[in-house]
């Protein structure tokens, strides 16, 4: 059977977190809010307004174009897509179009075993062929023969980002949405929630025989609103496109539209010719004059992003990439990591296992933000060092966690008022023991007929009727000594 | 002479000298309207123009009579408060209806806006309120402004011109020009967008002015070509006029393309005369040329001579006053400037008129329909007259994918063009070093209803003068300068570099001056002429 590769390009809409919309004072998240409740005479186009550039849509702008290495340039325009839609009040788009904001990019996008063929991992370089800022159209239902319009979106801004025809498989594809996801979080510019259409993607689809350089006639796949549905959907095309070729058939150039509930694909529409929008210059707006001073004032405190931070995790703490991965999934958990270790100043290896095992559900379980938890990285790293000394187990410390979350004291605070630290008293250890086994005749008959192990069964009772207080250690050595 | 025919800053002054309040000085002007301004434009198209008809000025579509007595009350309270009631208090003004103001039609002068009534006030209108000015209505122009007659509004009668009623006002500010021109309100707010302020400014015998591209903002101007928009007063006297502009200028945080430059004092520096000034006179602007019809090419033809002698006269006038006059000012692309107009205009135009498709304000087809492009079309074939729907084709045509380099991107460098033309002969370090050109406004006086109407080429070719200006983005103000031998306004126009509105006006004002005892300064309009 021949061997084909897919070609895989990927055209985003992120929808940038700022306070208001790109060109007027409305909120720029309408989630909650009822159809056509925020709204004003600019987003919806009426006679004679005006659009005025909102500053943070650019700033945003411009650390998404630095994350991906693309080239700002210093004076770009605003352009008019001209087509008819109802949703779209004006009748035209303000997007970019020639002289957009920024100019090429890539992003170094990492593989990992699970997502390659061969189980391997690898790079996959993948280039940005467009980033330009706009503003969204509003939002068209249909029910029977009726269409309902929304225009509360109209004006939300947004950045197109369309990358080359890089993408190879699937999983690479949606590779590429969890590392922008995560990229777009770790800037603050995005919630780049697909579910909420904050990050929407539509994925361009064809296949050649391996080792071929030309391209085939592509098909775009539209209204995919998850990372599993964007990997399910093209895996999906792929296989279409090589029945079709395989049965002699020629791929046409089609828009399909993903249908969630069915995981099926179904033909929107031909794509004989390409739409003409007569572009033309934006004539209500000025260019954008990007100054090296507003550039360095928005580049000012640009932070180590996710991929360099996590190879660095690995380098510098020695941590496996699996933690690496966890701890700079989200950039406020890989800060307060990196606190505690510094506050800890142990093993990296230990935080992190505190972090992934017993803090991360905590945050998840109860919805938490790691920057403003009152278990903050100085009292994860005051357990830690307790549980070192030996003044608390592994346990309490453990139950520290919530109870530090819970009232905000220090965890040394709790302990005192608790009396959580260990008993090493070797009287006080000394009788619970001698109860146990008074208790226990037959264990103990046991246990000198041969059965050791059962010594593991008498420490845990001891330390059940001292709640967990009991130096482990010492409580088995004076078993070990009755018992003989 | 009654209180309306009186100059703006007249009547604040007696209005402040409490010689006369704010409601008789309305009382006046409405008076003056009920006179001679006749039926209102309406879209019933049927009725016959009566002989009557035929002698009334018809400025007005919309009549806010209402609102103006409560806006003339509050001045008259103000001023009774000791409190300060603007610049412009008590003085009557019209607006043209391409302007929005709350709860108003705002119509454009078309069908598929008649029943539109905006939810907010355009700035320029704001801050004649603000200032204490008094809106008496909304007055006719060209349908989305484009023409230069104003007889394709779709609210008939159209305006007639008050020196002579069976001629045009000029458009497309043509209800602005001619409602100031017979003494209905000493100031209009207009819109220029290739000389719609200037050419009815000149062809109704008032002043007019377009300012520099962003001295005034557009906000609540309905688009015609956003590029080349300026809203401008039309007004009796330069004073009024600079009055109007200190009112409607300067930086709006809702318009990203007004200027955030200080707004200078005009009237300050208005009678310091032109002693040292140089005023520029262009050979390219004492003749039209126009495209053969036939073979495409560029035919030129002098001015009528009683245009290009009121022109030289008033260079005399102004040399003798201590200006220098400069001969000779090459302008060669002063010829180019139509028809780059008339393709940058109509790609801005097409696109700004996509938003008029039924759905959301305005006209919707009462035709069935049973599909989406369906109802565009019947809205949009109802909802537009002859010259949006031209515009449209036009704009298509030459923004289109595989014309646009050839047409569009064209004339965005013939443009270019244009405006260096001005910027040489400004250049305080160049050859010409002017202050101002000298022109003529327009290639004729008013011509007769129905005469050019039809001919949209023809019609552009009224613009000629004008639409260098618009390419430029410089300001441009009209003045008027004497008859013509058939008793019809003559307009001159003088144009200056960016933001030196202050120097037109001073050399506008040093001309009336000269001029002020002139015998054709006394002649009135055809429609005064019997009270």
């Amino acid at each position: 059977m021949t061997d084909y590769e897919a070609i895989i390009g990927l055209e985003t809409h992120i929808q940038l977190n700022t306070t208001t919309k790109v060109f007027c004072s409305c909120k720029a998240d309408s989630w909650f809010a009822p159809p056509n409740t925020n709204i004003c005479p600019v987003c919806c186009g009426l006679p004679g307004v005006l659009p005025v550039l909102n500053k943070a849509v650019v700033e945003k702008a411009v650390l998404l174009a630095h994350a991906m290495n693309a080239e700002i340039r210093p004076l770009s325009y605003f352009d008019r897509k001209n087509y008819f839609y109802p949703d779209l009040p004006k009748g035209y788009q303000i997007s970019q179009f020639d002289q957009s904001l920024a100019k090429g990019g890539y992003l170094d996008l990492p593989v990992p075993a699970s997502a390659s063929p061969d189980k391997k991992a690898y790079t996959r370089r993948v280039s940005i062929w467009k980033l330009h800022i706009e503003e969204d159209a509003g939002k068209t239902k249909t029910a029977g023969n009726r269409r309902f319009i929304d225009f509360n979106r109209c004006g939300v801004p947004l950045v197109e980002m369309v990358t080359g025809p890089d993408l190879r498989t699937a999983d690479e594809a949606a590779q590429y949405l969890i590392r922008l996801r995560q990229l777009l979080r770790w800037l603050g510019i995005s919630e780049a929630d697909m579910e909420k259409a904050h990050l929407r993607c539509d994925a361009n689809v064809s296949i050649r025989v391996r080792g071929e350089t030309k391209f085939n006639p592509k098909t775009e796949i539209k209204n995919v609103n998850s990372i599993d549905a964007v990997r399910d959907a093209i895996a999906k095309e792929i296989d279409r496109q090589i029945r079709e070729v395989e049965a002699g058939n020629r791929i046409q150039a089609w828009t399909l539209e993903w249908d969630e509930d069915s995981g099926t694909l179904k033909k929107m529409r031909s794509k004989e010719t390409e739409a003409d929008y007569r572009y033309f210059r934006e004539p209500d707006l000025l260019p954008i004059r990007m100054s090296e001073d507003w550039k360095n004032q928005i580049l000012s405190d640009f932070p180590e992003l996710p991929l360099a931070r996590r190879a660095r995790f690995i380098e510098q703490y020695n941590l496996p990439e699996y933690d690496a991965d966890i701890l700079t999934s989200e950039r406020k958990l890989s800060d307060y990591f990196e606190n505690t270790v510094r506050a800890y100043g142990g093993d990296p290896k230990k935080v992190s296992n505190w972090l992934m095992n017993d803090v991360l559900r905590m945050i998840n379980d109860q919805g938490l933000n790691p920057e403003e938890m009152k278990l903050t990285s100085a009292a994860l790293a005051e357990i830690l060092k307790l549980v070192d000394k030996g003044t608390i187990n592994i346990n309490t410390g453990k139950s520290l966690l919530q109870k530090v979350q819970d009232s905000g004291k220090s965890p040394d605070q709790i302990v005192a008022d608790e009396g959580l630290g260990l008993v090493s008293d070797d009287g006080a250890i000394r009788a619970v023991c001698e109860e146990v086994l008074a208790e226990s005749p037959n264990e103990v008959a046991s246990y000198k007929a041969g059965k050791v192990t059962l010594i593991g069964w008498f420490v845990g009772s001891v330390m059940k009727k001292m709640r967990g207080k009991a130096d482990a250690s010492l409580a088995r050595q004076i078993l070990e000594e009755l018992l003989k | 002479m009654e209180l309306c025919d009186l100059t703006a800053l007249e009547l604040t002054k007696m209005l402040r000298k409490k010689e006369v309040s704010a409601v008789e000085i309305l009382q006046s002007s409405l008076d003056r309207i009920a006179k001679v301004d006749g039926r209102p434009g309406s879209l019933d198209h049927t009725t016959e123009l009566t002989e009557e008809d035929k002698q009334k000025v018809h400025a007005f579509i919309t009549r806010t009579d209402e609102i103006a007595l409560i806006q003339a009350q509050e001045v008259d309270r103000k001023i009774s408060a000791g409190e300060d009631p603007g610049l412009l208090a008590g003085v009557p003004f019209s607006v043209k209806d391409i302007f929005c103001v709350k709860d108003t039609c705002s119509t454009a002068a078309s069908k598929i806006l008649a029943n539109f009534k905006a939810p907010y006030t355009a700035t320029p209108v704001e801050r004649m309120l603000q200032a204490g000015a008094v809106m008496v209505g909304k007055v006719n122009l060209d349908e989305f402004t484009y023409g230069s007659s104003n007889e394709s509004s779709a609210f008939q009668p159209s305006p007639r011109n008050p020196w002579k009623t069976d001629r045009v006002p000029g458009g497309s500010s043509g209800g602005s020009a001619a409602s100031v021109g017979a003494g209905e309100v000493p100031l209009s707010l207009g819109t220029d967008t290739a000389g719609s302020i200037r050419q009815p400014a000149a062809f109704c015998g008032v002043v007019g002015v377009k300012p520099t591209y962003g001295r005034v903002s557009r906000y609540g101007l309905i688009a015609f070509a956003s590029s080349l928009d300026c809203p401008g007063p039309v007004a009796r006297t330069v004073s009024d006029a600079a009055a109007m502009l200190q009112v409607i200028g300067g930086a709006d945080p809702h318009d990203a393309t007004a200027s955030p430059l200080d707004m200078p004092d005009y009237l300050s520096t208005i009678e310091d005369g032109v002693k040292g000034m140089r005023i520029g006179l262009s050979p390219d602007y004492f003749r039209i040329t126009y495209p053969d019809p036939k073979t495409g090419d560029l035919l030129s033809q002098p001015l009528p001579a009683e245009i290009e002698n009121a022109v030289r006269s008033a260079a005399e006038k102004l040399a003798a006053m201590g200006a220098e006059i400069i001969e000779d000012v090459p302008m060669p692309n002063t010829r180019f400037g139509i028809p780059a107009y008339f393709v940058i205009s109509r790609v801005e135009a097409a696109s700004n008129l996509h938003r008029y498709d039924g759905v959301k304000y305005g006209l919707r087809t009462q035709q069935s329909f049973n599909d989406l492009n369906k109802m565009y079309r019947f809205t949009r074939n109802e909802g537009f007259g002859l010259q949006p729907k031209l515009r449209i084709l036009m704009g298509m045509y030459v923004s289109a994918a595989q014309y646009s380099e050839q047409y569009y991107r064209r004339a965005l460098r013939v443009r270019t063009l244009i405006r260096r033309d001005f910027e040489a002969v400004y250049d305080p370090r160049g050859k010409y070093r002017l202050d101002a050109l000298l022109t003529p406004t327009t290639p004729t006086t008013a011509f007769e209803m129905a005469a050019v109407y039809g001919n949209s080429v023809l019609m552009q070719y009224a613009d000629q003068l004008t639409v260098p200006a618009n390419h430029a983005g410089i300001p441009g103000i009209s003045l008027p300068a004497g008859f013509d031998a058939s008793g019809l306004p003559i307009g001159i126009q003088l144009l200056g570099a960016d933001f030196t509105e202050s120097t037109l006006f001073r050399i506008g004002r040093a001309f009336e001056k000269a001029t002020e005892t002139e015998s054709w300064r006394q002649v009135k309009p055809q429609v005064l002429q019997d009270f």
